[in-house]
């Protein structure tokens, strides 16, 4: 009987050391590999509409972002005014937005700056696919992490057509269009 | 033999069950977006074919791809400038460059110049390197032309026409912000900024952000102008357009837009006379059609998306 003990407690030692060896290494491993997070690649976009309605919050954790210094202050902006606008002015009826989350704001003639309402902005995307039809690109979409919960499986990134979506190091975790990027929001 | 039977029917039902639960945990449970969210021009896609008064027949293809200027010799020959290198066609003769030129222009004896970002460059008829000139280091060159006098050089960098004499001397600018003489400046936001010279020997320019044509004389003078903007078939659309012109023989203006790409013919006072070719004929995202018209009205167009100059000639009636 002794040395049948013997040997299970010699088994039992054994498993527990490598347990406790194998759960350092992937704490460590875990710890080492940098935690990721969901963004979007603004070259591979294409706009189709689905980070507004596809996201598991309530209203989208995706935004328009502004690169000011790649925007052409234009007074007929592509992604403020709608195609079919009657005029050039602030009227709801020439707004593209369909929350009216960009502010126009006259600078000097004929310079307007464009700001965007985060807390109204629901990631449609409209804006950035007139901006790059007709302006410099200077409107994109991006994931804000202080808002995304970041689920393991991107409700966005499954449905999104032109696979932009992907995942970037949380340490970096914008795709900014510019270097010089400045948010105004 | 029943036992497997048995089996195998479990085994079906269990796959069934399974790929059942896949498909209804994998289904898109969420509406798609709505119009409200899709951006869209296609209302200013459809041109009414009554005002289509050109055919296009077979294209030049040059021997590289991604073509990046263009430009008809007074005889009548084909410049295509790409990677390196312009072609001429018909002759077939290939001028090394040393870059990709912006834009060219040739003028009566055959001189070729060909701009690149912030320099251009001047080809004798032996084309030997004969003449370097460059206006400011953050110039953006985008249009040259070309008469027996004068040398002008659209710059979107500093938003200026440059004009010097064929020696490279004597230059000006045009278009600098003057209240007192009527100048408003050029207003261009995106590198799209085109000239043309009319057979006057005034020069035109495109003032893009306005959505403009302004005549300057060759000194610099503020002569007329015409605007329209719009995403109807008779205006410009975006912020940016026309982003290249040409003037036909009789004064006309060819026109090509970016965003909602087409080109048309405008009348010496602006108005519409007809469309070349609509958005229908082009790929929806190519940018940077370039446009020029021969002395028999044939418009060229440079398609860089499909690397081909396309060709359109009047329907006959
Ligand atoms: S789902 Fe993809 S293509 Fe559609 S708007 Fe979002 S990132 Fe762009
Ligand atoms: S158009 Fe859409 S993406 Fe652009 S600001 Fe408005 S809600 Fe945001
Ligand atoms: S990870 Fe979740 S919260 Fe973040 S954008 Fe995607 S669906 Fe929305």
């Amino acid at each position: 009987m002794k040395p049948l003990q013997k040997q299970s407690r010699r088994d039992f030692l054994r498993i527990a050391a490598a347990a406790l060896f194998g759960g350092a290494a992937w704490w460590i491993a875990r710890r080492r590999s940098p935690r990721m997070v969901w963004q979007i690649d603004p070259e591979k976009c294409t706009q189709c509409g689905r980070c507004a309605t596809h996201c598991v919050l309530p209203v989208s954790a995706v935004k328009c972002f502004h690169s000011y210094s790649m925007c052409g202050y234009c007074d007929l902006c592509g992604g403020y005014l709608r195609p079919d606008a009657h005029g050039r002015n602030t009227g709801a009826e020439n707004q593209l937005c369909p929350t009216a989350a960009i502010r126009r704001k006259f600078i000097e003639d004929p310079y307007y700056q464009y700001t965007i309402d985060e807390k109204l902005c629901i990631g449609c995307g409209k804006c950035v696919k007139g901006c790059g039809l007709f302006g410099n690109g200077s409107l994109y979409l991006q994931v804000k992490h202080d808002l995304c919960v970041n689920c393991s499986e991107c409700a966005i990134a499954r449905a999104c057509p032109s696979d932009a979506f992907k995942l970037v190091p949380a340490s970096d975790p914008y795709l900014l269009k510019s270097n010089q990027e400045e948010r105004i929001s | 033999m029943s036992k497997v039977k048995t089996v195998l029917s479990w085994f079906f039902v269990i796959l069934l069950v399974m790929t059942s639960a896949w498909v209804f945990l994998n289904r898109n449970r969420r509406a798609e977006p709505g119009k409200n969210y899709i951006y869209s021009t296609e209302e200013f896609q459809q041109v009414d074919p009554a005002l289509i008064h050109y055919v296009e027949v077979e294209p030049l293809v040059p021997s590289f791809g991604n073509p990046s200027s263009l430009a008809i010799a007074p005889v009548g020959q084909i410049y295509v400038g790409g990677p390196n290198c312009v072609e001429v066609f018909p002759d077939g003769e290939k001028i090394q460059v040393p870059a990709t030129p912006t834009c060219l222009a040739v003028d009566d004896d055959g001189i070729l110049f060909a701009g690149f970002q912030d320099y251009i460059l001047v080809f004798s008829k032996e084309r030997k390197s004969m003449l370097c000139l460059s206006p400011s280091k953050k110039a953006y060159l985008t249009s040259i032309a070309v008469d027996e006098k004068w040398i002008y050089a659209a710059d979107a960098g500093n938003r200026r026409v440059w004009r010097y004499n064929k020696e490279g001397g004597n230059p000006i600018e045009i278009g600098a912000k003057d209240e007192v003489k009527g100048v408003r400046g050029f207003y261009v936001p995106s590198p799209f900024f085109d000239l043309d010279i009319a057979v006057d020997g005034s020069v035109w320019v495109v003032n893009p952000g306005y959505h403009a044509l302004e005549n300057y004389s060759s000194e610099g003078r503020l002569i007329s102008s015409w605007e329209k903007a719009g995403f109807n078939i008779d205006g410009f659309s975006g912020c940016c357009n026309p982003a290249h012109f040409a003037l036909m023989p009789d004064g006309s203006f060819v026109t090509a837009e970016k965003g909602l790409p087409r080109v048309k013919i405008h009348n010496p006072d602006g108005s519409l006379r007809c469309v070349v070719a609509g958005p229908d004929q082009f790929d929806a995202d190519v940018t940077g059609l370039d446009v020029a018209a021969d002395l028999q009205g044939k418009i060229y167009v440079l398609d860089p998306g499909r690397g081909k100059i396309r060709i359109f000639e009047k329907k006959k009636k």
